[in-house]
C-alpha cells in the first residue's frame, strides 16, 4: 500500500518493485507493507521513486542491512531488475551533497549529479548492484561525462555582414544587459543577430550552469547546458503555460525559465498573443516566475535577457527604399499600437535593422564574437563594481551617477525635441551609463550621451 | 451664364464629361438645372433634391464652413484653366485661390520611402523658390510634397476628389489644414458632402495638369491617377518631368516610360529648379547659401541614408557618427525615421536653434 498523494506512475510503483526484486532475487514480504511518500501532503509524481522504495521495502523487511537505506537514491525500477534513468538527478546531486551521503543513479541522471560538485555519485545499472554499492560492497559503474554536450552551433558576429548600427547596439544590450527591440524588414537578419547576442555575452560560471542545469533537469531535459548563456526562442503561437511554465500536475518550467541567465528571443513580437506577454512582465522585472496550481506553488528563476524582433508595419515594407508598402496607415497605426503596452517599455535599447546595401555584403567580415564579449566582460565589471547590472537601474540610482554637465545639457535639449517621457527619459540614460562602461568612462560623457539617445527608436 | 444656376447644377455633383454632355444636349446649363429637377435627367433622388435648395441658402452654408466659390470669368478664377476646353465651370475653395501658375508634384499612392523622401525634397525646394506646389492630398507621393512645401512654409495648392469637407485620407487633415495655413489653397470642383468616389478621382487630375505650367512625376507604377495626369498634361501643353528609377521595378516603370516618351528627366531637388527656372522663370525668392558646413550633412544627399551607409562614407566609427546625428537631432538639422537620416526642411532653423542655445548657457 503506498500513501503520500502518488499519481498513477506512483502507484504502479508496487508491480514494478515486487517483479524487479523477484528477478533479483529478493522476496518481496508476504504481509501487508505500507509505504509512505513524506511529507504526506505533497503530490508525488513519476518513476523516479521505484528504486528508493525498493530498498526501504528490503531493508525493513530484513533482507539486506538497514545501512542500504542511508543514501539518496532515484530511479525507476524495470521487470528484470535493472535500473533505468529518472528525472531529478541534478536535485539528487545538490541533496547527496548537503546529506554527506552516496548518490546512487542511473545513466544520464548521474552525470547531472556529478555535476555538483562535493556530491558522491555512484552509477549503477540494476537493483542488485544498487544494494552492494550502497552497502560500500563495490564501487559502481562509470559516471557519464556530460560536460562537453553543446546543445546547437552559436552563429559568430563575424558571419554578419555589414549592419555596424545594429551591431553596435547588440554590443550596448550585451554589455549593460538591456531588453533589445529590433526593427526592420523580412531578410534584414534581425534574427541572426538575436543569435549572436549569447555568443557575446559573458561566460556562465561555475555556479550558473549548475543554476540553469537545475531548470532544465526539472523540465526533464537530460543535457547539460554549455559555458555560453542558453537561448530559447519560442514561437508566437507558443501558450503561455509553454512561455512562463506550468502545466498539470507538478508545474514545468517554460521557455523564460529555461532561457534563465541567457537570452529570450520573441521574433515577430507583434504576433504575440497579449496574455503572453502580459505574462512576461513578472519575469521581465523580478527575475523569477512564481506558478501557482492546486495544491502547490512553485518559483522558478527566470533572469532573462529579451531580444524582440518586429516588422516595422505588418506588411514589413515600411521605411524599405526599395519595396514599396502595401499597409493602410490606420492598419500600421494599429501595428503600432498592440506593440505598445508595458513590457514594451522594458526595452532601453531600439534600433531599426535596414536590408544591408551591397558594399556591405561584399566587404570584409566583421568582429567577431569574441573580440566584442571582451569589451561587454570589461564593462560588465565596471558594473559589477557599482553593484548591478545597468538594466535594472531604478531612477534614484540613475539621478546619483556621475554625469558630465554637457551630457545633462543634451538630454534636456533631446527632451524638449524628441517629447521624451520620463521612462523614456531613464531607459535613455541606463544606456548611456552603458555607453560609458564601455568607454571605460567613469562619468557620462556627452558622446555617451548621444549615442544613447540614438537607441531610442521611434516610438 | 447664371451664377445661381452654375452653384445648383454643381451640388448635384455629376461626372464632370457628363455634365458636359447633357448641357450640350438641353442648351444650357440652365436646361440641364431644369431637367434635373423635374426628373427628367437620370440622377439618385438625393441630387434632384439637392438640386432643388435655394442658392442664396447654399451660399449661406457653403459661407459658414468657409468655402468660397470661384467661377470661370471671375477674376480669381486662373486664366490658364479657363483656356482648357474642357476646364470646370466653378470651383469650390478653400484658402485663397492662387493665380499663377503652379508646378504639380505627382506620384504612386503606394510609394517607397526613397520616392517619399524625393517627393518631400521637391516640394521643399519648389515651395522655397517661391512657386506654387500643387498636388492631390492623396497618400504616398503627393502627401508628401504637400509636406514639403507645408515644412518650408510655402504655398501649395491640394485639388481634392471629394468635397472640400470630406478629409479623405482622413489622415491628411492636418496636412490640409497645414497649406491653408501657409497660405495655400485647397480646391475641388464637387460639392461639400462629395465622398471619394474612384470615379472623381481621373477628372480631379485635369485641374491639376491644368493649374500647373509643368508635372513632375516622382514615382509612378505602369498604371495609375499619376500617369493619367502626366497624359492630361501633355494634351494641355504642359511641360511633364519625371525622375528615372530603376529599370524593371514596378514603382519606377511609370516615370520611365514617361522618359522614354520625352519627359524631360529630373534628378534631384536641384535639377528640378534649375529645369522650372527655364519653364517659369528664375524663382521668385532666390535660394539662400547653405548656412552649415557639415560633413555628415552634405553626406546625406536629398533623400537621406541609413546610418550604416553613412558610417560607411564618412569612415567613422558607427557610435561616433550616431552620436553625430543625434546633436544635429536636437539642433533641428537632420530628422531620423524608420532607420532614415535626412535633412530637416524647415526655414533655416539651425542657425535660430544655436543662438538660444548659445544664449542660454551664457545666461547661466
Amino acid at each position: 500500500m503506498l500513501v503520500g498523494l502518488p499519481d498513477t506512475a506512483v502507484r504502479e510503483a508496487k508491480d514494478r518493485v515486487r517483479a524487479a526484486m523477484a528477478s533479483s532475487g529478493y522476496h518481496f514480504p508476504s504481509r501487508r507493507v505500507t509505504v509512505n511518500l513524506a511529507p504526506a501532503d505533497l503530490p508525488k509524481a513519476g518513476s523516479a521513486y521505484d528504486l528508493p522504495i525498493a530498498l526501504g521495502v528490503l531493508a525493513a523487511s530484513g533482507a539486506v542491512p538497514y545501512a542500504v537505506t542511508q543514501v539518496v537514491a532515484l530511479g525507476e525500477l524495470a521487470l528484470d531488475g535493472s535500473v533505468r534513468e529518472a528525472r531529478g538527478g541534478l536535485a539528487a546531486g545538490f541533496v547527496a551533497r548537503d546529506m554527506k551521503a552516496p548518490c546512487i543513479l542511473a545513466g544520464i541522471a548521474a552525470g547531472q549529479a556529478s555535476l555538483v560538485k562535493g556530491a558522491m555519485v555512484r552509477s549503477i545499472g540494476s537493483l542488485s548492484e544498487a544494494i552492494s554499492v550502497a552497502l560500500g560492497e563495490s564501487p559502481g559503474g562509470l559516471v557519464p561525462d556530460l560536460t562537453d554536450q553543446l546543445i546547437e552551433p552559436e552563429v559568430d558576429l563575424a558571419e554578419v555582414r555589414g549592419q555596424s548600427y545594429a551591431r553596435r547596439a547588440l554590443e550596448v544590450a550585451a554589455a549593460g544587459g538591456h531588453h533589445l527591440l529590433l526593427s526592420g524588414p523580412p531578410g534584414s537578419g534581425k534574427t541572426m543577430l538575436a543569435r549572436c547576442l549569447p555568443g557575446v555575452l559573458p561566460r556562465l560560471s561555475d555556479d550558473e550552469r549548475l543554476q540553469v542545469a537545475k531548470i532544465w533537469s526539472a523540465a526533464g531535459r537530460h543535457n547539460v547546458p554549455p559555458a555560453t548563456p542558453p537561448f530559447c526562442a519560442p514561437h508566437h503561437s507558443a501558450t503561455t503555460p509553454a512561455i512562463v511554465g506550468g502545466g498539470s500536475g507538478m508545474p514545468v518550467p517554460g521557455e523564460v525559465s529555461l532561457a534563465h541567465r541567457g537570452v529570450l528571443f520573441l521574433d515577430e513580437f507583434g504576433e504575440f498573443p497579449q496574455p503572453v506577454l502580459e505574462a512576461l512582465r513578472q519575469p521581465v522585472e523580478s527575475g523569477y516566475v512564481a506558478i501557482a496550481r492546486k495544491g502547490i506553488s512553485v518559483t522558478f528563476p527566470a533572469a532573462i535577457q529579451l531580444i524582440a524582433a518586429t516588422n516595422p508595419c505588418p506588411c514589413g515594407f515600411s521605411g524599405d527604399p526599395v519595396k514599396p508598402c502595401r499597409c493602410t496607415p490606420r492598419a500600421v497605426d494599429r501595428y503600432h499600437r498592440k506593440l505598445s503596452g508595458p513590457l514594451i517599455d522594458r526595452f532601453d535599447v531600439r534600433v531599426v535593422v535596414g536590408r544591408p546595401d551591397r558594399s556591405g555584403l561584399v566587404g570584409p567580415p566583421g568582429e567577431s564574437s569574441e573580440a566584442v564579449r571582451l569589451r561587454v566582460e570589461s564593462a560588465r565589471a565596471a558594473q559589477a563594481e557599482r553593484g548591478s547590472l545597468n538594466r535594472s537601474l531604478g531612477r534614484a540610482q540613475l539621478d546619483a551617477l556621475a554625469w558630465e554637465p554637457e551630457a545633462v545639457r543634451l538630454f534636456h535639449a533631446a527632451v524638449e525635441r524628441f517629447a521624451v517621457t520620463g521612462r523614456g527619459y531613464d531607459r535613455v540614460r541606463r544606456v548611456a551609463r552603458t555607453i560609458a562602461d564601455l568607454d571605460g568612462s567613469g562619468a557620462v560623457g556627452e558622446a555617451h550621451a548621444a549615442e544613447a539617445l540614438g537607441f531610442r527608436g521611434d516610438w | 451664364m447664371n451664377p445661381d444656376e452654375l452653384l445648383c447644377l454643381a451640388f448635384v455633383g455629376m461626372h464632370p464629361d457628363r455634365r458636359r454632355q447633357l448641357v450640350a444636349t438641353y442648351g444650357g446649363v440652365g436646361g440641364v438645372l431644369r431637367g434635373v429637377r423635374e426628373g427628367r435627367v437620370d440622377v439618385p433622388e438625393r441630387a434632384r433634391l439637392a438640386a432643388l435648395v435655394d442658392p442664396v441658402a447654399r451660399r449661406a452654408e457653403l459661407a459658414a464652413i468657409g468655402v468660397s466659390i470661384v467661377m470661370r470669368g471671375d477674376v480669381e478664377f486662373p486664366e490658364h484653366l479657363a483656356e482648357l476646353p474642357d476646364a470646370p465651370d466653378l470651383l469650390f475653395v478653400k484658402g485663397t485661390m492662387a493665380s499663377d501658375r503652379g508646378v504639380a508634384v505627382v506620384g504612386s499612392r503606394k510609394a517607397t520611402s526613397y520616392g517619399l523622401g524625393l517627393a518631400r525634397a521637391y516640394g521643399a525646394a519648389l515651395a522655397s523658390s517661391g512657386w506654387l506646389v500643387i498636388s492631390g492630398l492623396a497618400r504616398g507621393i503627393d502627401g508628401a510634397a504637400h509636406q514639403g512645401t507645408v515644412e518650408v512654409g510655402g504655398r501649395g495648392a491640394a485639388i481634392l476628389g471629394c468635397g472640400l469637407d470630406v478629409w479623405y485620407p482622413p489622415e491628411h487633415r492636418g496636412l490640409g489644414q497645414g497649406l491653408l495655413d501657409s497660405g495655400g489653397c485647397i480646391v475641388s470642383e464637387y460639392p461639400p458632402g462629395a465622398p471619394p468616389l474612384g470615379w472623381r478621382f481621373p477628372p480631379r487630375n485635369r485641374i491639376i495638369s491644368g493649374l500647373s505650367a509643368a508635372v513632375v512625376v516622382v514615382e509612378a507604377a505602369r498604371h495609375g491617377g499619376a500617369l493619367i495626369t502626366a497624359r492630361r498634361a501633355v494634351e494641355q501643353g504642359r511641360e511633364v518631368l519625371a525622375t528615372p528609377g530603376d529599370v524593371g521595378r514596378s514603382t519606377s516603370e511609370g516615370c520611365n516610360l514617361l522618359i522614354r516618351d520625352g519627359a524631360i528627366p529630373v534628378l534631384g531637388p536641384e535639377d528640378l529648379v534649375e529645369a522650372i527656372s527655364l519653364i517659369l522663370g528664375p524663382p521668385p525668392v532666390p535660394s539662400e547659401p547653405v548656412a552649415l558646413v557639415d560633413a555628415l550633412v552634405d553626406a546625406l544627399g536629398p533623400v537621406g541614408r541609413t546610418v550604416d551607409s553613412l558610417a560607411g562614407t564618412l569612415a567613422l566609427p558607427v557610435s561616433e557618427v550616431l552620436a553625430h546625428v543625434v546633436r544635429l537631432e536636437t539642433r533641428g538639422i537632420v530628422v531620423q525615421s524608420g532607420g532614415v537620416v535626412s535633412r530637416r526642411r524647415g526655414p533655416s532653423p539651425a542657425i535660430g536653434m544655436d543662438r538660444t542655445r548659445a544664449g542660454e548657457s551664457e545666461e547661466r
